[in-house]
């Protein structure tokens, strides 16, 4: 009987390898070994120039290098999580001795932590980790720590006599990244001030350089939070000279450089989209009131999370990671964003009714992997080969000056804006390649439409609109990247009746902007009008929104609301904004961050109050689908209300038919009332009392570019008597 | 010869040989196993996920509670244009969350504990997408009930943002549809009340004007208001709100950008008219 009843176990447990519902069975392949080779520290991409020169050329121009370190968006953002949280979300070090509630001492971060146990160690260099993690694992050593441990974290009692988190001393991230002639690290003479005089870039301004990949040695699968290698830097990184390559028996290294790996696992590894899912799921630790999800590591359940990026999630269960797409292959993160694409030829296909005509991804140059006569021991002779190009290109490019880059980055840092090609034909400008790559993205048809019309009617626009991304679209940081459908219908004359996803320049009092500029790249869309609480100084720092903004001071309906419209109360009207939407839930008695006009007093939710929020240390609640999913059309109806003869006789408008009907698709990096948030928080009326010189209404101006007509498409309708 | 354990042996070799070539690499890359549950299937924690998730994304076979319903509901609308279909499915999902069966409650500040609310109610939480959008189908056939449902949820969250228009339209659409006059001065009535809600719900305060320039906001609602007192016969009121309309345009312009000209010419004629 014992033995029938433990052969019935044994069944039943190889069963579960191969059932997908089986119990809590999560883990099907463990971490990799850590093997030994030469310890080499992590190093600076320009090490590796010598022999990579075309890659190094192409990397130092892309966003995720160098760039993101010292923009001003990211840095905003990161500070605005700090301030109104007291600092959390810097990284903590081996040495610190922190006492967690429970007794515990908190010295490890997101990236050192072997099993993240507790929401602290998440917090921990949150931000830092996926855009540095090399420089968060040597700040474990004083002696390589780019960016100190701060000096009280969190809110904590005066009375105490500890040392709290003072604003006022904060720093942002990028003040971290300078180093003098000698490789010491400088700071600018306040916080947030130009770099020093002779300041360079240290090895943390580099970010994501050629080790950061190269040492990649597996997914670290007890860091992710559902054990699967996705998010939150789920990737063990070697420090030794073992670096892995796309491709097995490489020609030797000259002077034994580096060695490069053989082991298939690593270079398929390397190879796969599952490499780029250690980053491009971004899960914050929080949590949320709708669908929240806990770390299923052993002893992670306290840890609650809801997603942010949810990037490779989308691509892993899209139709780009099978066959069932239209090119009948897997199409990796490499495809689209280190090949030819979208330079590369074009593909037609059909996609539901729509018939597409898009960019061929997949298409390799061939080339030298490495530069001939330099890189390889006895000078031994290389071959060609397909290989990848380093540009990683996506919707970004620098909100700085390229003097501003130059005095953070380096006299050498491409410019933005650079015209021409490179040997492999693909332009040099990021501008243009970002252009370019939005080109490719979606596709809209208009042809379902009502073909007539009359005054004093209603007719009804049919926009169809199909994403061709890999993920969906817009993807990333999901719910400030912002792609929507600007739309117009007018008579032949050209008189307007009918606008959507349209911008109005107008004064932006709360930055300083008291007249209309002529600018409409600055402008936001008009269906919700807020203005983010950007918080102030105060002598005594409380944790919280009390003081340190994040709220919303103004939020309206404008008269464009489709986006909530469409979703909750399903009526064909308004703007179609494919925007995911960050939400925070206020439970009933809460203050929701504005003031009573009539009593002076804090206005509380009454009930249950959802209300989308701009600052993501507050979000309680996420909406990813807003977004449009790959290769899959959706249908959006335009319920227009034509004028009656009446009124147009009152205005004095002939209407001369037929209507013309025309839409195209827009993409702005971030919405303006983000960034003028940013500026707030960060500016010198925000918690620290002092400038932190990242954003304001003269760089919203002057470099916030919006990329217009992405896709487009016109409709004629008739005009019946 | 007999041995006594044979099976167990010989499944756990088995067992063996099956693990070595589950784990066996062969250049491929094999991730863990991703995520267990679906990650396109939000678990209620406890409030309902109330937008619209693809459909195709969900894998529901067979909708099972009220949430599903109302999905597949959304589904039926948005992606089929099926109405009658999504109307039965919000029926449905309603009859599985509803105040006057009880199986759904107004979740108020008595439920919430330093806070934070329990993980769980019992009943569920009331949703609002479902009463939304049943609500705005049933406008023209049934405003009665669509009132209801709108004002339902206005229990569960006072402050939503656009629910008191929705019943002022639907209060429009009954005093049009009308022939009995005091049922269409009441219906009028009631309409001007749940506008001047709405707009009582993002008041035009200095500080509002310091940080965005406007004077007036909320230019639909001016423009539906006019509408109406322009109907009633209230033309003074009729061109105050028109001229609040134009000033919630100054910087928002208008979806309808024409109606901007002809609030100007009303407000000229309700002068002439005076």
């Amino acid at each position: 009987m014992r033995v029938r009843a433990l052969s019935v176990t044994v069944c039943a447990s190889a069963l579960c390898l191969f059932e997908s519902g089986c119990g809590t069975q999560v883990q099907t392949v463990q971490n990799p070994p850590q093997v030994s080779f030469r310890p080499q520290a992590f190093q600076r991409p320009e090490k590796c120039l010598p022999c990579h020169q075309r890659q190094y050329d192409e990397l130092h121009s892309a966003v995720k290098s160098g760039y993101r370190n010292v923009s001003p968006l990211f840095n905003g953002l990161e500070s605005a999580g700090n301030l109104v949280n007291g600092g959390l979300l810097r990284p903590v070090y081996k040495d610190s001795t922190i006492m967690l509630p429970d007794g515990t001492i908190l010295n490890t971060n997101m990236y050192t932590s072997p099993i993240l146990t507790e929401t602290r160690q998440v917090q921990a260099g949150f931000c830092f980790t996926c855009h540095n993690a090399d420089i968060e694992v040597l700040g474990d050593n004083p002696n390589t720590r780019e960016v100190p441990q701060l000096s009280g974290l969190g809110s904590c009692p005066a009375a105490t006599g500890q040392q709290c988190f003072q604003p006022d001393l904060f720093r942002p991230l990028r003040d971290y990244v300078l180093v003098d002639a000698n490789g010491n690290q400088i700071l600018p003479s306040t916080p947030g001030a130009d770099p020093p005089s002779g300041a360079m870039p240290s090895l943390g301004a580099a970010g994501i350089t050629c080790d950061f990949c190269h040492d990649e040695n597996g997914p670290d699968l007890n860091r992710s939070f559902q054990m699967d290698g996705f998010g939150n830097t789920s990737l063990l990184l070697n420090q030794t000279d073992l670096k892995v390559g796309p491709f097995a028996f490489p020609v030797a290294v000259k002077n034994d450089f580096h060695v490069a790996s053989n082991d298939p696992d690593k270079i398929a590894f390397l190879r796969a989209g599952a490499f780029c899912n250690t980053c491009h799921d971004v899960r914050v630790p929080n949590r949320n009131l709708t669908a929240e999800e806990h770390n299923m590591n052993p002893g992670g359940q306290n840890v609650s999370y809801f997603r942010l990026e949810n990037l490779s999630t989308e691509w892993q269960i899209g139709p780009y990671n099978s066959t069932n797409n239209p090119f009948g292959q897997v199409v990796r993160c490499q495809d689209c964003h280190m090949s030819l694409f979208p330079y590369a030829g074009n593909s037609t296909y059909q996609v539901g009714d729509m018939t597409v005509t898009s960019p061929t991804p997949g298409m390799f140059a061939t080339d030298y992997a490495a530069v001939p006569g330099v890189a390889t021991d006895q000078n031994a002779p290389l071959p060609q080969r397909k290989v990848v190009e380093h540009y990683f290109t996506g919707v970004d490019v620098p909100l700085m000056t390229p003097i501003e880059l130059s005095a953070r980055l380096g006299s050498d840092y491409p410019d933005p804006y650079l015209t021409g090609t490179d040997s492999h034909g693909v332009p040099n400008g990021l501008a243009t390649r970002r252009q370019d790559l939005m080109n490719a993205a979606v596709r809209i048809s208009l042809s379902k439409t009502d073909t007539a019309a009359q005054l004093g009617q209603t007719f009804t626009v049919r926009l169809e609109a199909v994403s061709l991304t890999g993920h969906r679209f817009p993807a990333g940081f999901s719910q400030e990247r912002t792609a929507y459908v600007q739309l117009q219908v007018t008579d032949n004359n050209g008189f307007l009746l009918y606008q959507s996803g349209y911008v109005v320049d107008k004064p932006h009092p709360n930055t300083g902007e008291m007249a209309p500029d002529g600018n409409l790249d600055d402008e936001d869309l008009e269906h919700v009008h807020a203005v983010v609480d950007p918080g102030t100084n105060t002598p005594t720092y409380t944790a919280g929104t009390g003081t340190n903004g994040g709220n919303n001071l103004v939020f309206e309906d404008g008269p464009d609301d489709g986006p909530d419209e469409r979703v909750f109360v399903g009526a064909p009207e308004g703007l179609v904004l494919f925007r995911n939407e960050l939400g925070h839930i206020f439970l009933p008695g809460q203050p929701i961050g504005r003031m009573d006009p009539n009593t002076g007093t804090p206005v509380v939710a009454q009930g249950v109050h959802f209300e989308e929020t701009f600052q993501a240390a507050l979000a309680n609640t996420v909406d990813n689908f807003r977004s449009l999913q790959p290769l899959h059309p959706q249908t959006y109806k335009y319920e227009i209300q034509l004028p009656t003869p009446q009124q147009l006789q009152a205005i004095g408008v002939t209407i001369q038919g037929p209507l013309h009907v025309h839409a195209q698709v827009n993409f702005e990096h971030f919405p303006p009332l983000f960034l003028r948030f940013l500026a707030g928080v960060t500016g010198p009326s925000g918690p620290t009392g002092h400038d932190l010189n990242l954003m304001n209404e003269q760089r919203i101006d002057a470099l916030l570019k919006n990329i217009r007509d992405i896709a487009s498409d016109d409709f004629t309708v008739s005009l019946t008597p | 010869m007999k041995i006594r354990y044979r099976f167990p042996i010989l499944l756990v070799t088995g067992l063996a040989l099956v693990l070595a070539a589950v784990f066996a690499q062969n250049g491929t890359y094999t991730p863990g196993e991703f995520q267990k549950s679906n990650p396109n299937y939000p678990e209620p924690d406890p409030f309902y996920f109330e937008g619209k998730i693809d459909w195709n994304l969900l894998g529901i076979t067979q909708p099972q509670n009220a949430w599903e319903y109302l999905q597949r509901g959304i589904h039926f609308q948005d992606d089929l244009d099926d109405i009658p279909d999504a109307i039965s499915d919000y029926q449905t999902s309603l009859s599985m969350n509803s105040l006057q069966n009880q199986t759904c409650q107004i979740v108020t500040a008595a439920m919430v504990v330093n806070g934070t609310v329990p993980p769980q109610f019992n009943p569920a939480p009331c949703m609002f997408t479902v009463r939304l959008r049943l609500g705005y189908q049933l406008r023209q056939t049934d405003p009665n009930t669509a009132i209801e449902l709108f004002q339902e949820v206005l229990q569960i969250d006072p402050q939503r943002l656009g629910v008191n228009t929705l019943i002022a339209e639907t209060y429009v659409i009954e005093a049009q549809q009308t022939t009995d006059l005091p049922t269409r001065q009441q219906a009028y009535a009631n309409a001007v009340t749940a506008y001047q809600a709405e707009l009582a719900l993002s008041p035009v305060t200095p500080q509002s004007t310091a940080l965005t320039g406007d004077l007036a906001n909320n230019s639909k609602v001016h423009w539906e208001l006019a509408q109406v007192y322009e109907a009633t016969g209230q033309n003074s009121l009729a061109a105050s709100e028109f001229q609040l309309y134009v000033q919630a345009t100054q910087w928002h312009s208008d979806v309808y950008p024409w109606r901007i000209a002809l609030a100007k010419s009303q407000i000229q004629t309700l002068a002439r008219a005076k």
